[in-house]
C-alpha cells in the first residue's frame, strides 16, 4: 500500500493546499482532542455526553437564579447505537444564539475569565453535537424557550468549513413553557451502571448539587429520581484577582508585559488581590529597583525579585467571595439523603491558596453505612467496599483517578488510626470537592486534579478530621455493641443462677430473677454511664494527642 | 461414711453460699464468690510433713464479670444440686452429676455444661470454697485402681479377702472411708503404675511369695487409690514402696501419690502417703541391669516436663534430682515392661526382690 500511495503523490500549490483547511481544522481539531474532550472509549464518550449536556444545564440556571429541574433519558436503538434527551427548566436560549450554543466550537463564554464555572475549556455542548453529527451523520434537536410564548424547534449540525452551526430545521411553536430540551443519537458508545457509568455521574452531581432535582432513566427503563436538600441557588461566581502568595516569576512577568499601567507599582496595586499602597511600599523596601518603572519592561530579575518580595510580606488572606463552596449544611443533607448512612460528617475548610495565588477551598465528608460505599458484585457475597467521590466545582471527576491529588491525598492518610481497619473493603464514602476560580487539572480531559502540595495537604488535613470523627462514633458504636452482649450474656445465665439459688435457699423463684434482673440492667447502665463520662473525657484530649499528625 | 451430724452441717454450709449471693441480689450488690486458688503459685511444699498444701490465695467470681458469668451460674447448679444429694442421702458420680444439671439454657442453643470437664474442676471449687471433701458433697469418681493379697477388708458389713479373688483383685471405689481392715499378712505395700505389669507380678505370685500387698493405679492415682494407701500406712504402719516406668510422667505419678497433688492440694493431708519410697524404674538400672538396649529416646514433651520436675520443690532430694539430670543426659526412658527382655520372671525373681531386700530405694 505504501508503494501505491507514494506514486500518486503529485506536487500540489500553497493555494490548492489551503483550499481545505478550515473545513479540516474543525474535525481535524476534535479528532486530535477527542481523548482530551473526554471522547475516548465506549462508555466514557457517553459519560461526557451527559457531564456536557447537565452542566450546560445547571450553569444556566444558576446563571438565572432558577433552582435545577433536569430530566436525563438514555435509550438503546441498536448495538453501540443510543439516542439521549436532556431537558431543564433554565432560562431558555433567544433564538439568535441558539446555533452559538450547539452548533460552534471554542465560542464559550467562560473562556479567559478569572471564574469558577464548571466547564472551561468552550467545547462544551456543541462538542455534543459534532460527536453525534460525526458517529451517526444525523443533526441534534434542540427545543428551547425563554417563557415567551414561543418554543423554537431546531435542528442543526455544526458546518464545520465555517466553524458555525448549520440550522437545518427551526420551527416556532406557541407554548407556554421555559426550558431546553436536546434529543440527538450515538454510534460506537456503550452503557452500564458502573462507576464510570452516565448513571454514577449524575448520582454524583445530584450529591453535589443539593439545590438541583435531577431525574435520569436508563437504557432498562429504570427511573432514578435525585431530589433537591436545599432551595438555595449557589451565588454566581465572581471574577478574582490573583493573590501574591505563591505567584511565580514567570506567571509574574507575563501578566506584567500584558499590563496597561504606567508603573509596577500601579500594576501590583491594581491587578492583584491583596496588595495595597502600604503593601507596594513595603515591596519596594525589599527591592532594589523602582517600581516606578513601565511594567512592560520589566526583566526576569526583576520578577524574581519581587516574587522574592512577595514571600516575605504578609498579605491578607485571598478574598472567598469567588469560591462557591456547596456547604456544610447542603452537603450534609444531600449525603443523608441518597447515601442514607448510619454516620456521615462534613467539613468545608477555609479558603487558601496554591501555586500561583489561586485561592482554593476544600469539602470534605465521610458516610458509613447504608448506602455508602461502592456496590463490589461478583465477588463471593455482594458487599459495599470503599468509594471515593471526586468533585472539582461540584463536577464529578470519574475517570483518570491515579494521578488525582484527591486520590493521592486520601491514600496519604493512615486510616487504620481512624479504626477503618480495612479501609477498601469498608463500607465507606469519601466525599471531596475541590472549589477554585482555577483548577489545575491533569489534562485536558478534565478528570484528575494535579497533585500541588497545598491541595493535597488541605485535602488530607480534611480528611483526617473526619476521619478523627467516624473514629470517635465507631468506638461509640463497638462499645455500645459489647455493651449489648454483655447484656445478653448476663441475662442469658440470670434465670438459671436465680433457679439455683432459690432452690437451695427455699426463695421464690420468678421474684429472685426479677430482681437479678433489675440488679443487671442497673449496674450495666450505670457502668456504661462512666465509661461514656470517661470516653467524653478523653476525646477533649485527643486532638491534643493527634496534634503531631495534624501540624506535619 | 459420714453421719447425719455431718450431713446437717455441709446443708448448712450450701445453702450458706446459696443465702449470701441471694441477699447481695436482693441488697443491690453485684453477687461475688470467693473461690481459693488451685494454681502452682498458691502451692506450698511444707517440708516438714513432706506434703503439698494450698496458700490462701483466693479469687474473686463476679457474676457481673462476662468472663465469669457462665462458671458462677455452673457452681451454682452443682451446690443446690448437692444440697438435694445430701438431702436425700444419695450418692451420684460426678458424671451422674454432670448429666444431672446438663441442659439448654432457656432462649438459647448453649447447655449449661458442654462437657464433664466443665463440671469436674468446678466440684474442686466447690469443697475447697466450702472446706468439704468430696464424699461429704455426696459425690464420687469413678472406680479406678486394683488391690490384692493378704488383707480382710469390710465393706458396708461384707468382708472381702483380697487373697482369694483369684488374679483380679479388688477394684478400688472412689471413696474408701467406709472401709475397716481386718487380719492383714503383709510386710509392704507394692504399688504398681501400669495394669500389664501388675498382672504379670499377680501371675508369678509376687504377693504370696513375697509376702506383700498389692495396689495398681492404672496410671495416675485416683483419690479413692491414694486414699486407700494413705490410710494403709498411717492405720497399718505399712511401708508403701511404688513401681513405675522410668520417665517423668511415672515419677510425677509417685509424687503425686506420696506428696499430693496440686490440684487437691487442700486434701494432701488424707491422700498423700509422704512416707512412701520408690523402687523403680530408674536411668540407674538400666546400667545395673543391662537394660541399655530395650530403653527409648526421649521426646521433646519428656524433656520439657523432667525440666518442670526440675522445677517443683518436692522433687529437690540429691537422689531424685540426680536420677532426673541423669535421665535429661542420657536422653533416655525405660518402661517396666522392658524388664520383660531379661525373661518374663525376672522382675519378679530378681528385680524387685533384689531392689527391696537391699533397700535400694529413692525416698
Amino acid at each position: 500500500m505504501p508503494e501505491k500511495e507514494e506514486e500518486e503523490i503529485k506536487e500540489r500549490s500553497a493555494d490548492d493546499l489551503f483550499k481545505d483547511f478550515k473545513a479540516v481544522s474543525i474535525t481535524e481539531f476534535f479528532r486530535k482532542n477527542k481523548a482530551h474532550l473526554g471522547y475516548s472509549g465506549k462508555l466514557r464518550s457517553l459519560t461526557t455526553v451527559v457531564h456536557e449536556l447537565v452542566t450546560n444545564s445547571l450553569d444556566a440556571c444558576e446563571e438565572a437564579g432558577i433552582l435545577p429541574d433536569i430530566d436525563v433519558v438514555v435509550k438503546q436503538v441498536g448495538e453501540e447505537h443510543y439516542s439521549f434527551m436532556c431537558r431543564d427548566n433554565g432560562p431558555g436560549i433567544p433564538e439568535k444564539h441558539i446555533g452559538g450554543v450547539f452548533g460552534q466550537m471554542l465560542a464559550g463564554t467562560k473562556f479567559h475569565r478569572n471564574v469558577q464555572l464548571r466547564g472551561q475549556q468552550g467545547i462544551g455542548v456543541a462538542g455534543v453535537t459534532l460527536f453525534a453529527q460525526m458517529t451517526t451523520g444525523k443533526p441534534v434537536r434542540i427545543l428551547t424557550s425563554t417563557g415567551n410564548g414561543k418554543v423554537n424547534d431546531v435542528k442543526l449540525l455544526v458546518d464545520v468549513t465555517r466553524n458555525s452551526a448549520d440550522i437545518m430545521e427551526n420551527n416556532v411553536i406557541n407554548q407556554k413553557w421555559r426550558g431546553t430540551e436536546i434529543h440527538g443519537e450515538l454510534k460506537g458508545v456503550s452503557f452500564n451502571l458502573g462507576e464510570r457509568s452516565p448513571y454514577e455521574y449524575i448520582r454524583r452531581t445530584a450529591i453535589a448539587n443539593p439545590h438541583a432535582k435531577v431525574t435520569f432513566v436508563d437504557p432498562e427503563g429504570r427511573k432514578s429520581v435525585f431530589d433537591r436538600t436545599s432551595k438555595e441557588i449557589p451565588r454566581p461566581p465572581k471574577e478574582m484577582k490573583p493573590h501574591p502568595k505563591g505567584m511565580d516569576t514567570d506567571d509574574l512577568l507575563n501578566r506584567a508585559k500584558r499590563s496597561a499601567n504606567r508603573s509596577i507599582a500601579g500594576f501590583l496595586e491594581t491587578e492583584f488581590s491583596r496588595i495595597s499602597k502600604a503593601k507596594v511600599d513595603e515591596i519596594q523596601s525589599k527591592i532594589n529597583f523602582d517600581l516606578k518603572k513601565n511594567p512592560r519592561k520589566i526583566t526576569w530579575p526583576e520578577a524574581e525579585e519581587i516574587t522574592k518580595a512577595f514571600v516575605q510580606v504578609d498579605f491578607m488572606a485571598p478574598p472567598v467571595e469567588g469560591l462557591r463552596p456547596i456547604g456544610e449544611k447542603q452537603i450534609e443533607n444531600a449525603v443523608l439523603k441518597i447515601l442514607k448512612p448510619e454516620f456521615s460528617s462534613v467539613l468545608t475548610r477555609s479558603p487558601t491558596v496554591y501555586g500561583g495565588g489561586v485561592p482554593f477551598q476544600i469539602e470534605v465528608a465521610i458516610a458509613f453505612g447504608g448506602n455508602a460505599g461502592r456496590l463490589a458484585t461478583g465477588e463471593e457475597s455482594e458487599a459495599n467496599r470503599v468509594e471515593v467521590m471526586r468533585f472539582a466545582n461540584r463536577t464529578p471527576l470519574l475517570f483518570d483517578a491515579g494521578a488525582c491529588a484527591i486520590m493521592q491525598a486520601v491514600s496519604s492518610v493512615e486510616w487504620k488510626r481512624y479504626d477503618v481497619k480495612d479501609f477498601e473493603s469498608t463500607p465507606i464514602t469519601i466525599f471531596v470537592n475541590l472549589v477554585s476560580m482555577y483548577v489545575p487539572y491533569t489534562s485536558a480531559g478534565k478528570q484528575s486534579v494535579s497533585a500541588e502540595e497545598e491541595i493535597v495537604k488541605e485535602i488530607r488535613m480534611a480528611l483526617m478530621d473526619v476521619g478523627r470523627k467516624f473514629q470517635r462514633y465507631h468506638s461509640r458504636m463497638r462499645r455500645e455493641i459489647e455493651r449489648e452482649a454483655r447484656m445478653n450474656a448476663l441475662l442469658k445465665y440470670s434465670a438459671e443462677l436465680a433457679a439455683a439459688v432459690a432452690k437451695l435457699t427455699g426463695r421464690d423463684e420468678k421474684k429472685l430473677a426479677k430482681t437479678l434482673h433489675i440488679l443487671i440492667t442497673k449496674k450495666l447502665k450505670l457502668e456504661y454511664k462512666a465509661e461514656m463520662e470517661g470516653a467524653e473525657a478523653s476525646e477533649e484530649e485527643a486532638p491534643a494527642s493527634l496534634k503531631g499528625e495534624s501540624e506535619e | 461414711m459420714a453421719g447425719k451430724d455431718n450431713r446437717k452441717e455441709v446443708i448448712r454450709k450450701l445453702k450458706g453460699l446459696g443465702e449470701d449471693i441471694a441477699l447481695s441480689i436482693e441488697s443491690d450488690k453485684v453477687p461475688k464468690m470467693k473461690v481459693p486458688l488451685r494454681s502452682f503459685s498458691n502451692i506450698q511444699f511444707d517440708k516438714q510433713s513432706n506434703l503439698l498444701r494450698m496458700g490462701d490465695k483466693t479469687s474473686l467470681r463476679n457474676f457481673m464479670n462476662v468472663a465469669h458469668t457462665k462458671k458462677f451460674m455452673q457452681t451454682m447448679l452443682i451446690a443446690s444440686k448437692c444440697e438435694e444429694l445430701v438431702d436425700r442421702d444419695k450418692t451420684a458420680s460426678i458424671r451422674e452429676l454432670y448429666y444431672q444439671l446438663k441442659h439448654t439454657v432457656a432462649g438459647t442453643k448453649e447447655n449449661t455444661f458442654e462437657g464433664q470437664d466443665e463440671s469436674d474442676p468446678l466440684i474442686v471449687d466447690l469443697e475447697t470454697m466450702l472446706s468439704v471433701l468430696r464424699e461429704e458433697l455426696h459425690l464420687k469418681a469413678d472406680d479406678k485402681g486394683t488391690i490384692i493379697g493378704n488383707i480382710v477388708i469390710e465393706d458396708s458389713g461384707d468382708f472381702i479377702d483380697c487373697s482369694k479373688l483369684g488374679r483380679s483383685g479388688l477394684a478400688v471405689p472412689s471413696i474408701v472411708e467406709q472401709y475397716k481392715f481386718h487380719e492383714v499378712k503383709a510386710d509392704y505395700c507394692l504399688v504398681i503404675e501400669t495394669g500389664a505389669m501388675f498382672d504379670r507380678l499377680v501371675e508369678e505370685k509376687y504377693p504370696q511369695k513375697n509376702n506383700c500387698i498389692m495396689v495398681s493405679t492404672k496410671g495416675q492415682a485416683a483419690r479413692g487409690c491414694r486414699r486407700l494407701l494413705n490410710r494403709i500406712n498411717k492405720e497399718l504402719k505399712m511401708p508403701v514402696i511404688m513401681f513405675t516406668d522410668g520417665d517423668p510422667w511415672g515419677y510425677y505419678i509417685y509424687s503425686v501419690v506420696k506428696a499430693g497433688s496440686m490440684a487437691l492440694a487442700h486434701e494432701s493431708e488424707r491422700l498423700g502417703t509422704p512416707k512412701s519410697r520408690f523402687v523403680g524404674m530408674t536411668v540407674t538400672d538400666v546400667e545395673e541391669f543391662g537394660l541399655e538396649k530395650v530403653t527409648e529416646e526421649l521426646k521433646d514433651v519428656d524433656k520439657k516436663r523432667i525440666s518442670e520436675l526440675l522445677q517443683y520443690p518436692w522433687f529437690q532430694t540429691k537422689e531424685w534430682r540426680h536420677e532426673l539430670k541423669l535421665m535429661e543426659e542420657k536422653g533416655v526412658r525405660i518402661e517396666q515392661q522392658a524388664l520383660a527382655s531379661k525373661s518374663l520372671e525376672f522382675v519378679a525373681e530378681e528385680y524387685l526382690p533384689e531392689k527391696i531386700e537391699k533397700g535400694e530405694l529413692l525416698p
